[in-house]
């Protein structure tokens, strides 16, 4: 995510064209767009207002945080912010430094793209535990659950990466950045599945955030299905999707820490025993078993009949 | 290829079936009982145990006297309000499974730990309830009514409501108990509806 999509292509041209030397021209850009007559806004141009808008945004939802002193009640996402801001300047400087059609952009961009990635997957476990952490018991199923499916989801890419007929650089981009948004988004949504499940009342900051996240990897596990089928004629879509959807998850994300997040209170000690489950527990099974089984009987019955 | 084209669209599907399930506020279970204190009332509540009441009612001898005494309307008239009756029984027992469905999560949520099986099993539970609920309701509209399955049904719920009462008469003080704790740690009342 992370810029990093976008701005493979869409940086260079944006930068061969400008040929600005200047370290803060994007600035320029975004003001130099905002009057240019609607005809000339083609994807390229589109793309690169969305890459620079999302710089500023990135920047003013930092300052949110800071403002709000969400910092503690967020401190992986925060980390995370942080990281993709500095990237996307590193990538600035790289690209302007070495071009775009160069290998070491390309590692750079791909290096960085990795590491935001893990970021981003601390960010989300940490949005999990803030929903789910109050609650001990569920919260210990939980994380083996969604760790579950994440690690499921990757082993299946990592099978199919090795089967599919090409085994190049390009392709493996392709299955592990897909693999990781797509367990992103599982994760996500089984932890939804959870709070739906046990009934448990979420701030609604945190679950917005978790939605950013969310909708951001969908939109990237479509984009990097279909730019593995229809490859370099699909790339400008492909980068400019990816910077717009992020675009749409920053504002997501903005709109979700306009106000100071409570800060979490973690672990009472314990408020039943354990034993207190392991007794009731079964019990409760039994009887949502019996009042199965008068169903059933109810079915059983009758079926022959009609 | 194409199948692995296609199976990402799928999966996109899925998960975004299971969000917007899963983001639907369950807000008419919870008008239904605002509170734990409120669940732990209603747990002592089996709307089942009226089942030799509902069997007498359905008992085909009086259907068999109402046809033969009376007319066609009339017969047609009571086999429609038995059906009634079924179904509001039917009705009345999903109501005492949700109960024991809310009152097992809240355990769950505020014990220390849970078991991985008996979630796994409550779960695999509700599904199948729900499921045959569907199912039982479908057969009555057709105009089935259970009358033989209706016996080893009212000695079966009896005899589970007795046992499950020692056990939730105990431990329902605790669970009010503990719900007040994480009321006032929460500070806006329990978050298990």
């Amino acid at each position: 995510m992370i810029g990093v999509t976008g701005k493979a292509r869409g940086l260079s041209c944006y930068l061969s064209v400008k040929k600005c030397s200047r370290f803060f021209d994007p600035l320029l850009g975004i003001c130099q767009r905002a009057i240019m007559p609607l005809k000339m806004l083609d994807l390229q141009t589109a793309q690169q207002l969305g890459w620079n808008v999302s710089i500023f945004l990135r920047a003013f939802l930092l300052c949110l945080i800071l403002f709000h002193r969400n910092i503690r009640s967020f401190p992986f996402f925060t980390i995370y912010l942080v990281a993709n801001l500095v990237t996307a300047v590193i990538l600035l400087l790289t690209y302007h430094a070495y071009g775009t059609n160069n290998w070491t952009a390309y590692f750079v961009a791909w290096g960085s793209q990795a590491v935001m990635l893990c970021l981003r997957a601390l960010a989300v476990a940490e949005l999990c535990r803030l929903l789910l952490g109050r609650y001990r018991g569920i919260w210990s199923l939980a994380w083996r659950v969604l760790l579950s499916c994440a690690v499921l989801i990757v082993a299946y890419a990592w099978i199919y990466a090795a089967i599919i007929p090409e085994h190049n650089l390009e392709s493996g981009v392709i299955v592990a950045g897909r693999a990781l948004e797509l367990s992103m988004a599982a994760a996500i949504v089984v932890l939804f599945v959870f709070l739906r499940h046990y009934e448990v009342a979420s701030d609604p900051s945190i679950r917005s955030l978790a939605l950013g996240f969310f909708l951001y990897s969908c939109v990237s596990v479509i984009n990097f299905t279909v730019l593995e089928k229809y490859s370099r004629r699909y790339e400008a879509v492909w980068s400019a999707t990816g910077v717009f959807s992020y675009l749409v998850c920053l504002f997501v994300w903005g709109w979700a820490l306009r106000k100071t997040v409570p800060r979490s209170i973690f672990g009472p000690s314990s408020l039943f025993a354990k034993n207190v489950y392991e007794r009731i527990s079964p019990e409760v099974n039994a009887r949502l078993r019996a009042l199965n089984e008068q169903l059933s009987h109810f079915w059983n019955v009758e079926a022959p009949r009609s | 290829m194409s199948f692995s084209f296609f199976s990402y669209f799928a999966a996109i599907a899925l998960l975004l079936a299971l969000l917007v399930w899963a983001l639907r506020s369950p807000r008419r279970r919870a008008s239904q009982s605002k509170d734990e204190a409120a669940l732990l009332e209603q747990l002592g509540r089996r709307h089942a145990i009226y089942l030799p009441l509902i069997r007498q009612a359905l008992s085909p001898v009086d259907i068999a006297f109402i046809a033969s005494h009376g007319s066609a309307a009339l017969a047609q008239r009571i086999r429609k309000e038995r059906r009634r009756v079924v179904l509001a029984y039917l009705v009345a027992l999903r109501e005492d499974f949700n109960r024991l469905l809310r009152f097992a999560k809240l355990v769950a949520a505020l014990s220390p730990e849970v078991a991985t099986a008996q979630e796994a099993e409550r779960l695999w539970l509700s599904t199948q309830f729900a499921w045959r609920y569907q199912m039982v309701r479908a057969v009555i509209y057709a105009g089935l009514l259970p009358q033989r399955s209706l016996d080893a049904l009212s000695h079966m719920v009896s005899e589970l409501a007795v046992r499950m009462e020692t056990a939730i008469t105990e431990l329902g003080e605790h669970t009010a108990v503990a719900a007040k704790m994480a009321s006032s740690l929460d500070g806006r009342g329990a978050d298990v509806a």
